[in-house]
């Protein structure tokens, strides 16, 4: 088969699955739904290698291929076809989407099992995964914006899938209002890039923009500011992030699979595939840079103080995306694009650790309840910390070296990137502390109820079920999580999946060894060879400080948090006898891990809590979502108070309505 | 002949009718006003024809009288048919459907 | 001399949509007095659906034959055999969703369609008309039928108030467009719309006050009878007071006729006068968008949610008609098809939903529509997607094409209003699709009505034709900019 005929194949399978559980949901019974979600999913995948065999297999220079299914409208000024563009970029992304959402369906054909919604859960996933294909693999400026409505929708969905719960659909809403205000950022870029190029096709907008725009043109800056705030808006980054910890309400693989792997990561792949107009419009590229920074540190010192758990990990996918966003904004796009495959391995694995343990507390999310699951969850404990390794930057683990590899890239370019580079790795130091606390936390000390009933050999089931945010009293019916919880410990396709990202979290990092393999750079070649900031020539030096750095930071913020979360006064015993000897060692420093806390840990702690308590509070739930909202009610409040049922006002409107156009038309004459 | 003066006239009746039609409650004599808006419009009308010297103006204004004819019976029946149901015939009354 | 008065030339073939529907109209009145109610329940409708479909045969048999009939008073081309496909279409759908509404007792079934089919012919000779007679007697013929229609359930009180409501406040519409046509006629001296326009052209009547007045008091009546806004608010207390089968023909095919007119006239005579009226409908249609949309957030009746967005559904269209180039009136052309289209389902599933249900027409009535009725909660979810412009409906690609046509005709303001609105009309649309699927019906309400299959077929037909024109969207959309082409070149 052709690479096109693969190509449409990608973006076929997911599709004809939704509609298949769409269509069958009062048919389909038992685990049929799951088999027909993962398998369409997993063809996908599948299609998604041939095509990259095939693309490998043709010459560099005719690595970008557009292909159009059907004209869709060529007629009265407008020419848009169904077209996809599979460049190594797109290929990239669609291996990446397709291959964590096929372990995500895999994982979720256990982990929802109990759940009424089995088939609608099964039938909205697989048409996110469409959407989120659609998005990256559009061949133009239309088919683009549509795949970016159609992922806000069904996360949208997915976010309140458990609709009975009051939670859900408010955080369904928000994160839908704020990602209808991103839409309007793209929608509106898009519509400044084609009058200024007239063109709609990608390749032709790309090829016509450096004729159309000169350096820093306001028309083009405009553009790509306004795809910026789509960007940001999807991706979670300040100030558009609040809708992601909120929408941890969803189911968990839900959380895995848009809120950390795939999703959130549009923004990155966006700028990325933007990347000869952000080169033109380099305000607009320093605004993303600056934005993807801040977010970068900010998120983390909110991940400090958060404690839900898979707030924690929603904070920290925000950070990680600021990475990203840094990186592809400031011309990285290797490292970005390479830190977004690891991340999706890493972070998608610690989410479905996180619903693992969930699992194990029958709902309960809270960290300040958990605790001791170390002995009777060996395999999610396993996965916690390969993950947080990875997550945290510790050789040989992959997040290691895809991170090291952006602040690399940064630290090349110089100038005012240096700021950039320390606050990398600051977030780095912060990055290692907060996820290392979220693991001592729920696996380390004293065992919960829970563990200890876990450890008796039974899974903890709440005697009633109540919503871990609100407490409100639920049923098991549709619209509310099933009855049953399910653990990794005893559901092989759920660890069967976390086995296989674990393995790819730790080994990730070959893909892109500096000097030794470099095989993503030249994967990514075609896509980026008009790049003049694509590979640029490695500083070895600063290549090899940098690594050391992080790795000594990554170490230094696990010391951190074992020494405040597991050596803290209070804690067991046995844990005591097991770090005897650390133990009294540090015990006799007792300033030092004081001084630590002071020096470190409470700044950042208190940082957290003043962005989370302004910041998000104030600033962005006041202005961004609470602002148009309000707006829409007033005017709306305004326009029907106007609508008084009085005839008599009707006509007046009308009498002066004409008289006010027959006055202008008199002026104008 | 100046039409000025039968446009200055005509208007003024418009401008009668319409502000009866603000003003005015009770719907029959809204209906009267309306009926002075229109003649206001034909009255222009045979005006202009005469002005132009031709009759396309004077066949407009002859169709807009039967339309109108046409326009009120429909008016009145109703306002019967409101009467009937025992409701007040007042324009102010009639605003149950708002918002 | 008797020799000399000769009978005007008709050309009876061109005039045949005209005369079937009066004919038939006049018929179905007739056998409105057949003595069997049961006998009468069937045939009226029955003749007047014939009625209908013989109309249609002979308007597409007009298909790229354009002609001017009766002494230049009607022109028949594209637009009209379009247009009046799509009124006779809407009055087809009408008569069908009305088919199961009880009738009251005194308000015969014949008299209801037979001014069905009145208005409807009003509805032809509005969009055809070449002169300004033809205008206001096909506006009135078009208006008079529907003051009565609205007020038909006379049991109810709110029909009645929509009745006189719609009869007053359309009546100073009607006014206000009658003292402008006659101002136009001063200024040209002609009701013939060709020579109105080579006067125009030829003797510089542009900046003639008269013809400016007369310009604005036709667009405001003209406005009105499309209800755009600021001369919209007679629309959401009509249609929610009016019978819904009613409020249906009239969202589609009132609309369709009083923009065909509109473009016939701006696009035609008044096309010198492009840069007088550009701005004014331009803003027209910023109006419109913003009180259509935000009047639409947050009502609870369905009926009076449609109305709103209908206004602003118009502000769309106008913004189409702005650009006055084949490529806008193309845009235009398609969407309102489109429209009519997205509409009749939306107000088939109101109208379903209302006969089985106490609430029907109300957003509660909504909850849990998915799980009891899927089909007609998937049309109506399909009706929603399309009325908001997401893919892959009709609305979507007529909504890019109009923002396509403002962007390419200098419009760029214009086109970016448009986008917000739809982001804000997302608010209620969505609303209502959230509504049927994630919510619970209360368990206990279980249908006493049967069923009504046609309806549900309506909803279902014009859902998957919506869907068909997002999907294959070519071929409508050449037809439409035909239909751009024959309105600019018969000038």
């Amino acid at each position: 088969m052709s690479l096109t005929t693969y190509s449409w194949l990608v973006l076929a399978f997911p599709l004809t699955g939704s509609i298949i559980l769409g269509l069958g949901h009062k048919v389909l019974k038992g685990k049929t739904a799951g088999a027909i979600g993962t398998s369409a999913i997993l063809l996908s995948f599948l299609s998604g290698l041939g095509a990259l065999r095939s693309l490998q297999s043709r010459p560099e220079e005719s690595r970008q291929v557009v292909s159009s299914l059907w004209t869709y409208a060529q007629t009265g000024g407008l020419d848009v076809q169904f077209s996809i563009l599979v460049d190594p970029l797109s290929l990239l992304m669609v291996l990446v989407v397709a291959g964590v959402s096929t372990l995500i369906h895999l994982y979720s054909v256990a982990y929802i099992a109990s759940d009424e919604g089995y088939v609608r859960f099964f039938a909205y996933l697989n048409f996110f995964v469409f959407s989120m294909l659609m998005l990256v693999l559009a061949g133009n400026l239309i088919l683009l914006a549509v795949g970016w409505g159609l992922v806000g929708a069904a996360s949208y969905l997915l976010i309140s899938f458990w609709y009975r719960r009051n939670t859900a659909t408010k955080a369904g809403i928000k994160a839908f209002v704020i990602n209808v205000v991103g839409d309007v950022g793209i929608v509106l870029g898009a519509i400044v890039i084609i009058q200024g190029t007239g063109a709609v096709d990608l390749l032709t907008v790309f090829a016509k923009a450096p004729q159309v725009w000169h350096t820093n043109d306001p028309q083009i800056v405009v553009g790509c500011l306004l795809l910026l705030v789509g960007a940001f808006a999807k991706s979670a980054q300040v100030p558009f992030h609040t809708w992601l910890p909120d929408a941890m309400e969803g189911p968990t693989p839900v959380s895995a699979l848009i809120h950390a792997a795939t999703m959130v990561t549009a923004g990155v792949y966006l700028i990325a595939r933007m990347h000869p107009l952000f080169q033109i419009a380099t305000t607009a590229s320093d605004v993303g840079a600056i934005g993807g920074a801040v977010t970068l540190l900010v998120a983390a010192t909110i991940g400090l103080v958060v404690t839900d758990l898979k707030r924690v990990i929603a904070y920290s996918t925000m950070s990680q995306i600021g990475y990203m966003i840094m990186a592809v904004s400031a011309g990285v796009y290797g490292a970005g694009l390479f830190h977004l495959m690891t991340h999706a391995f890493f972070k998608a694995l610690l989410f479905m650790a996180a619903g693992s343990v969930i699992g194990a507390m029958a709902g309960e999310q809270n960290l300040d309840r958990m605790g001791g699951f170390r002995k009777v969850m060996p395999i999610t404990y396993g996965c916690f910390i390969v993950g947080g390794l990875a997550l945290s930057g510790i050789p040989p683990f992959s997040g290691f070296f895809s991170k090291d590899d952006i602040l690399l890239g940064l630290g090349t370019q110089g100038g005012w990137y240096w700021a950039l580079y320390v606050a990398g790795y600051v977030g780095a130091l912060m990055t290692a502390i907060y996820t290392f606390r979220m693991i001592f936390r729920a696996f380390h000390g004293e065992p919960c109820e829970e563990a200890q009933s876990l450890a008796d050999g039974r899974l903890f089931h709440a005697a009633e079920h109540r919503n871990p945010g609100d407490g409100t009293l639920e049923d098991t019916g549709v619209g509310y999580p099933g009855a049953k919880h399910h653990i990794a410990e005893r559901s092989p396709s759920m660890s069967i999946s976390m086995g296989v990202l674990a393995i790819l979290a730790t080994i990730g990092g070959v893909i892109q060894l500096p000097k030794v393999t470099n095989t993503l750079d030249h994967f990514l070649h075609p896509t980026f060879s008009d790049s003049p900031k694509f590979g640029l020539a490695i500083d070895y030096n600063l290549m090899a400080i940098g690594m050391v750095i992080g790795a000594v930071l990554g170490l230094l913020g696990i010391y951190i948090a074992w020494m405040i979360w597991v050596k803290k006064p209070g804690t067991s015993a046995r844990i005591q006898a097991r770090f005897a000897l650390p133990y009294k060692l540090f015990s006799n420093k007792w300033y030092f891990d004081e001084i630590i806390a002071f020096l470190i840990v409470r700044p950042f702690a208190a940082a957290g809590r003043f962005f989370q308590r302004t910041v998000e509070r104030v600033v962005v739930d006041g202005a961004i979502t609470a602002g148009p909202i309000s707006i829409a009610r007033a005017s709306s409040a305004a326009v029907r108070s106007w609508q008084s049922g009085m005839l008599r006002a009707y006509a007046a409107a009308v009498i002066v309505g004409a008289a006010l156009l027959v006055l202008y038309l008199m002026l104008q004459a | 002949m100046n039409i000025g003066w039968y446009l200055a006239v005509s208007t003024i009746i418009f401008a009668i009718g319409a502000a009866g039609v603000l003003t005015k409650r009770n719907a029959l004599v809204i209906l009267l006003c309306l009926e002075l808006m229109l003649n206001a419009a034909n009255l222009a009308l045979v005006a202009f024809s005469r002005m132009w010297g031709n009759g396309d103006g004077q066949i407009f204004a002859i169709i807009v009288m039967v339309v109108a004819a046409c326009e009120v019976t429909v008016g009145l029946g109703l306002i019967v048919a409101i009467h009937r149901r025992g409701l007040v015939v007042d324009a102010d009354e009639l605003s149950e459907l708002r918002g | 001399m008797i020799a000399a008065i000769k009978a005007p030339l008709i050309d009876w073939s061109a005039l045949a949509p005209f005369t079937s529907l009066t004919v038939g109209a006049v018929v179905v009145l007739i056998a409105g007095l057949v003595g069997s109610a049961r006998l009468r329940s069937w045939l009226v409708p029955g003749l007047a659906l014939v009625t209908l479909a013989v109309t249609a045969v002979e308007l597409l048999s007009r298909w790229n034959h354009p002609k001017v009939i009766v002494s230049e008073a009607l022109r028949v081309d594209n637009l009209t055999v379009t247009l009046g496909l799509l009124c006779v279409g809407a009055a087809a759908f009408a008569v069908i969703l009305s088919l199961r509404s009880d009738t009251e007792e005194g308000v015969g079934r014949g008299e209801y369609h037979s001014l069905l089919l009145f208005t409807t012919i009003g509805m032809l000779i509005l969009i055809a008309a070449n002169d300004l007679v033809t205008i206001f007697v096909g506006l009135e013929l078009l208006s008079i039928p529907l003051y009565v229609l609205c007020a038909t359930e006379l049991r109810r009180e709110h029909s009645l108030e929509a009745g006189l409501k719609y009869l007053i406040v359309g009546s100073v519409g009607s006014a206000t467009l009658l003292y402008g046509l006659a101002l136009i006629y001063g200024a040209t001296g002609s009701t013939s719309l060709p020579k109105i326009g080579v006067a125009i052209s030829d003797t510089g009547a542009l900046t003639d006050p008269l013809l400016l007045a007369g310009m604005a008091l036709a667009i405001a009546g003209l406005s009105f009878k499309a209800s755009a806004a600021p001369f919209h608010q007679w629309t959401p207390d009509v249609y929610e007071g009016a019978p819904t089968p009613v409020t249906t023909f009239m969202a589609t095919a009132t609309k369709a006729a009083a923009l065909g007119i509109l473009l016939r006239i701006l696009v035609g005579p008044l096309l010198p006068a492009v840069d007088d009226w550009a701005p004014v409908i331009a803003v027209i249609a910023t109006l419109s968008i913003v009180v259509g949309n935000f009047g639409a957030l947050g009502q609870d009746s369905l009926k009076r949610m449609l109305a709103w967005s209908s206004v602003a559904q118009v502000g769309y269209l106008l913004a189409g008609l702005v650009v006055a180039t084949s490529l806008g009136i193309g845009a235009l052309v398609f969407y309102l098809v489109v429209y009519a289209v997205m509409t009749l389902a939306a107000f088939a599933v109101v109208i379903e939903n209302e006969r089985t249900s106490d609430d029907g027409e109300r957003l509660s009535g909504f909850a849990g529509l998915g799980r009891r009725r899927p089909w007609l909660a998937g049309a109506m979810t399909v009706s929603m997607l399309s009325l908001a412009g997401l893919p892959p409906t009709g609305g979507f690609i007529g909504k890019l094409a109009i923002i396509n046509a403002d962007a390419s005709g200098g419009w760029m303001w214009l086109a970016i209003v448009l986008v917000l609105g739809s982001l804000v009309s997302l608010g209620y649309y969505l609303r209502v699709i959230a509504t049927m699927w994630m919510t619970e019906g209360s368990a206990e309400k279980t249908p006493v009505v049967k069923q009504a299959r046609e309806i549900v077929a309506v909803a279902l037909l014009a859902a998957a034709v919506t869907i068909a024109a997002g999907v294959l969207p070519s071929w409508p959309l050449e037809r439409a900019q035909d239909v751009g082409q024959t309105v600019i070149s018969s000038r």
